[in-house]
């Protein structure tokens, strides 16, 4: 059996109940973090809460080269692990259906995921988002500028009066995270359109953050360790306007121009 | 050296051997520049050691003078060439910034391959021809020939180079006189230039000689005589300044064959205008050391007037280099000026990022056409510093020479300390090595020399799926053989992703490729072309430059032994692509296609090619066995075998490979008594039986596994 589980948001203690008893059990646990991590546990801190030895495989170790983790699951219990949820921003989707190929059975065990908090702690509701997005570093991806795919998903939703959900890079081979500053100061270059934005900051953790403004000024803000994410709000309701005013301090201004 | 009018830019071209340097020394002398005494057995161009123990011509040599022609001075740039084919890429880059070539023929050998190359290079390049037959004494006391046989050698001489000179022509639209050399015309002359005396039509009218007097005076071995009454100095010299073009005529006729940037153009106009007063506009065609002056880097100046102190821009670097000091050639001596005005070959100090083929200028302009892509090496050797402390400055000395020659190709591998030179053949391998101990001081190991193998398709493949490591995207891909006429056209620059869209399609079209294809272009890597034909997928565009990043990994290393792949025409049909830019990344996007590449070029049954040559060996009657043998016995095919004079000519053609050491075993199957020429002639595919023997070796070699494709099955 390989059993998918969701570490949630924060830190060691994010996992579900199933989910602990899951790993608890288990014969064998793998994990990656490169598309996401907890920021506020270590692999020992989770060893630590669990009592049991984590492998903690790189991008190469699970896409090209899941075979003894399959060959494992086939006859023992395997459990692989991500942050958040491993099958909302971090598809492990081919990994499982590489299992089903071989006839493994699979279970998934849900987390919470960034893209839950990001509705949550803002008080934007969830079935007023557009597509996500992911900001990328610009050594990950080809040329230099902004991919203008980016903008484009920003752009549509906005269009549509949807949120855009803005995933921000993260490096994890050199530890390297994006913060929301660099990423609304990238974004207003890019599009020279300075609209309202919405940072989350340690989402799941004891003291997250939550800060609405024109990205120029979240540009020129800091936010403290990661992870962080951005929120591009489209139309707003009035419920919506308030819980940024109050939850975020936004300026009354950059609110008005969004209510319909 | 002020006025364009009054100046001459030529090369002197030939075979190798046919008298070059001994006519340079000669025209020099002439002009006053060195003793008459020593000219020609000094061979004062040949200044490097090697050059004369070897008897050879090795660089290039930028020389000038001046010399009085209907009573007005004239300044002539000269370039004296190396006539070996190992060094076809000084003649190439000489061209480049002359705009007359003295085609030199030995009489007693004729029209040689290489003075049909030497040709080539000179009209590719927009450069009017004049022919000098020289060592005409030989036909007069070694041969023994008469008035009557004399001439109608030099007319078959004449009729050869017009054939050739016709069929390169005809197709060349921007030139509408006719370039055909004529004794009549006063485009010929004839002499020795061993013995300084030369002879044309117009001096025979004006001095009164004829072929009988010279005969006479040659036969009667007074050719002091000959000479001071018909110096060669002075018919060749006249020659030039009457039948070479000047800048001013020469520029409006060569810029736009040499430079892709917008005719409308400030530039374009000053550059055809010959504008002293306009941009800067430099091509640097040759990059040197001097002792005392360090690096100095020579050219044609198209336009603008060069001075020290000037920022220019040097093509493909970024930022700009400071003119330190300019000069110009007197005699073989660089002499420093205040200014060089545009038209003339300047030498110049401070432009440390130039390489030989930079075009340097004062504003950021499109560089001049690349000049090398045709001499693609063929032989690598590795090369090793004898002690740890010279491991820098081996490396230096390595950039170094690529920055002077660009028909080699250095990898400089850090971690083994064994680097790699490639080249145009053993020679011009054995000569870099022996300048790196000699010149630099640094005692080296050298390995044997190995060819230069490429890989290419040789069917169409089927459409073959690359898929990213995390399976989100995915690539569709053809790949077939490219025309050999699509090949050519690339390879001689005619079509380049530096030009402009339409010309490109055009000079595409023209070569045979079917009009949707050469609009679907999407890059040129190498001799291989890849086409987008997909339309309308989302996100594709900027993931292109990905797309072929991995492509260009691909071609670089071929599937079968990590050769370089030629000739393959790739098609993109399709594409799945991540909605995410992050998941659509290098990491996905690189191994996908580098993968589907190698599939489809299996697919295609992608062969090893090896370098070949053509072979020309004149040998007497009774070693003409011996002789094709030695072509026959090296996987060679002979094609021809003719009488010419008194020696039988073989012509054919064989693997470079098996060409190594046949210099000593021709010499000693003929006794010594065979001449040959090689010139190298493009890649052929390996014959089955040798293919997985010869990639397995290659593996080896690079640390690679034993161990091909299991697709890999059609050898
Ligand atoms: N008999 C005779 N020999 C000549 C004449 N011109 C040159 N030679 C000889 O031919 C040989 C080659 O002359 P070079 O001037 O070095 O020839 P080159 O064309 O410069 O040779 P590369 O630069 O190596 O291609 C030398 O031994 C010369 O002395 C000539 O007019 N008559
Ligand atoms: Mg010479």
């Amino acid at each position: 059996m390989l059993t998918f589980v969701g570490l949630g948001l924060y830190d060691e203690r994010s996992v579900t109940v199933a989910g602990r008893d899951a790993i608890r059990s288990a014969d064998r646990v793998v994990a990656e973090f490169y598309t996401s991590k907890l920021a506020g546990a270590t692999l020992d801190d989770l060893e630590a809460y669990h009592d049991t030895d984590i492998e903690v495989r790189d991008r190469a170790g699970v896409e090209q080269s899941p075979g003894d983790i399959l060959d494992d699951a086939a006859d023992s219990d395997v459990v692989f692990l991500t942050a958040g949820d491993t099958m909302i921003s971090t598809t492990h989707t081919d990994l499982r259906l590489r299992a089903h190929e071989r006839d493994v059975e699979t279970r998934v065990v849900h987390g919470t995921t960034a893209q839950a908090a990001a509705s949550a702690l803002t008080g934007l509701q969830n079935y007023r988002f557009g597509k996500a997005t992911t900001l990328p570093f610009e050594r990950s991806h080809a040329g230099d500028a902004l991919p203008q795919s980016v903008l484009d998903t920003v752009d549509e939703n906005r269009q549509r009066g949807l949120h855009t959900l803005v995933f921000l890079d993260i490096d994890a081979a050199n530890d390297d995270y994006m913060r929301a500053d660099e990423a609304a100061a990238r974004l207003v270059e890019a599009s020279d359109d300075d609209v309202l934005g919405v940072v989350v900051a340690r989402a799941g953790s004891p003291d997250p953050v939550v800060r609405a403004d024109y990205l120029s000024v979240l540009a020129e803000e800091s936010f403290g360790d990661p992870l962080h994410l951005l929120v591009v709000p489209g139309d707003l309701h009035l419920m919506e306007r308030d819980a940024l005013a109050a939850l975020g301090g936004a300026p009354a201004d950059a609110l008005e121009a969004l209510v319909v | 050296m002020d006025n364009p009018e009054h100046i001459r830019n030529i090369a002197i071209a030939a075979h190798v051997d046919h008298g070059k340097t001994t006519l340079t020394d000669n025209l020099l002398a002439g002009a006053g520049m060195i003793s008459d005494d020593t000219a020609g057995e000094q061979l004062a161009m040949d200044t490097e050691e090697d050059e004369q123990e070897r008897g050879i011509t090795i660089d290039a040599a930028n020389v000038s003078m001046t010399h009085e022609y209907e009573d007005t001075n004239h300044l002539i740039n000269l370039i004296d060439t190396p006539g070996h084919v190992d060094f076809g890429g000084d003649v190439t880059r000489a061209m480049r910034a002359v705009d007359g070539a003295l085609v030199v023929v030995d009489a007693v050998e004729g029209a040689m391959p290489q003075t049909e190359t030497v040709l080539r290079q000179a009209l590719r390049e927009g450069v009017k021809p004049t022919l000098f037959i020289n060592k005409v004494d030989r036909l007069i006391s070694e041969l023994q020939e008469g008035p009557e046989e004399m001439q109608e050698r030099l007319l078959d001489v004449i009729r050869d180079v017009n054939e050739l000179i016709r069929a390169m022509t005809e197709e060349m639209d921007d030139i509408d006189e006719d370039w055909t050399v004529s004794v009549e015309e006063g485009t010929v002359g004839f002499g020795s230039a061993l013995y300084k005396w030369g002879v044309s039509m117009p001096s025979m009218q004006r001095t009164g000689m004829d072929f009988g007097e010279i005969i006479d005076l040659e036969q009667a071995d007074k050719r002091g005589e000959l000479h001071d009454r018909t110096p060669l100095s002075d018919v060749v010299l006249d020659m030039v300044c009457e039948h070479f073009p000047n800048p001013v005529d020469a520029q409006p006729r060569r810029i736009p064959r040499i430079w892709r940037g917008d005719a409308d153009s400030e530039v374009a106009e000053s550059m055809q205008f010959v504008d002293e007063d306009g941009e800067v506009v430099m091509m640097v065609t040759d990059i040197g050391i001097d002792p005392h002056a360090g690096e100095i880097a020579a050219g044609r100046v198209f336009s603008g007037t060069l001075e020290k102190g000037q920022e220019l821009y040097v093509s493909g670097t970024a930022g700009k280099n400071r003119v330190q000091s300019v000069g110009i050639y007197m005699g073989g001596e660089r002499e420093e000026v205040e200014r060089v005005p545009a038209g003339n070959i300047a030498a110049v100090t401070g432009l440390k990022d130039a390489i030989a083929g930079s075009t340097v200028s004062s504003v950021e302009m499109t560089p001049f056409e690349s000049i090398e892509h045709i001499s693609e090496p063929v032989i690598t050797k590795s090369v090793e510093a004898q002690n740890m402390d010279d491991l820098p400055k081996l490396i230096e000395t390595l950039q170094q020479q690529a920055k002077e020659d660009p028909t080699i190709q250095i990898e400089i591998n850090e971690d083994t300390g064994e680097h790699l030179i490639s080249g145009q053949g053993e020679l011009h391998l054995e000569v870099i090595g022996q300048r790196i101990e000699r010149n630099q001081g640094i005692p080296i190991n050298t390995g044997e020399p190995i060819v230069v193998f490429r890989e290419a398709p040789q069917t169409e493949s089927r459409e073959v799926e690359g898929i990213s490591p995390n399976r989100h995207n995915r690539f569709y891909i053809t790949v077939t053989p490219l025309s050999e006429d699509v090949v050519d056209t690339i390879q001689h620059g005619e079509a380049s992703m530096d030009m402009p869209e339409l010309e490109r399609r055009e000079a595409l079209q023209d070569a045979g490729m079917d009009k949707d294809t050469s609009q679907n272009v999407e890059h040129i890597h190498g001799t291989n072309v890849i086409i987008d034909d997909t339309k309308g997928i989302q996100h594709l565009n900027e993931t292109m430059e990905l797309v072929l990043e991995g492509m260009e990994e691909a071609l670089n290393d071929g599937p079968l032994a990590a050769e370089p792949v030629q000739g393959s025409l790739i098609r993109l049909h399709d594409a799945r692509l991540h909605e995410d830019a992050i998941h659509r990344g290098p990491a996905q996007v690189i191994p996908a296609t580098r993968q589907a590449i190698h599939n489809a070029l299996i697919d295609a049954e992608v062969r090893l090619l090896e370098p070949i040559q053509q072979v020309r060996i004149d040998v007497p009657n009774d070693h003409m066995g011996a002789a094709s043998g030695e072509i026959q016995g090296r996987r060679g095919r002979v094609d021809d075998m003719y009488q010419e004079g008194d020696l039988m000519v073989v012509e054919g053609v064989a693997p470079v490979d098996e060409m190594i050491g046949f210099s000593s075993d021709i010499r000693s199957a003929t006794e010594g008594r065979a001449s040959w020429n090689t010139e190298n002639a493009g890649f052929q595919v390996m014959a089955d039986n040798l293919q997985r023997e010869t990639i397995m070796e290659i593996r080896e070699r690079k640390g690679m596994k034993q161990e091909l494709h299991e697709a890999i099955d059609y050898f």
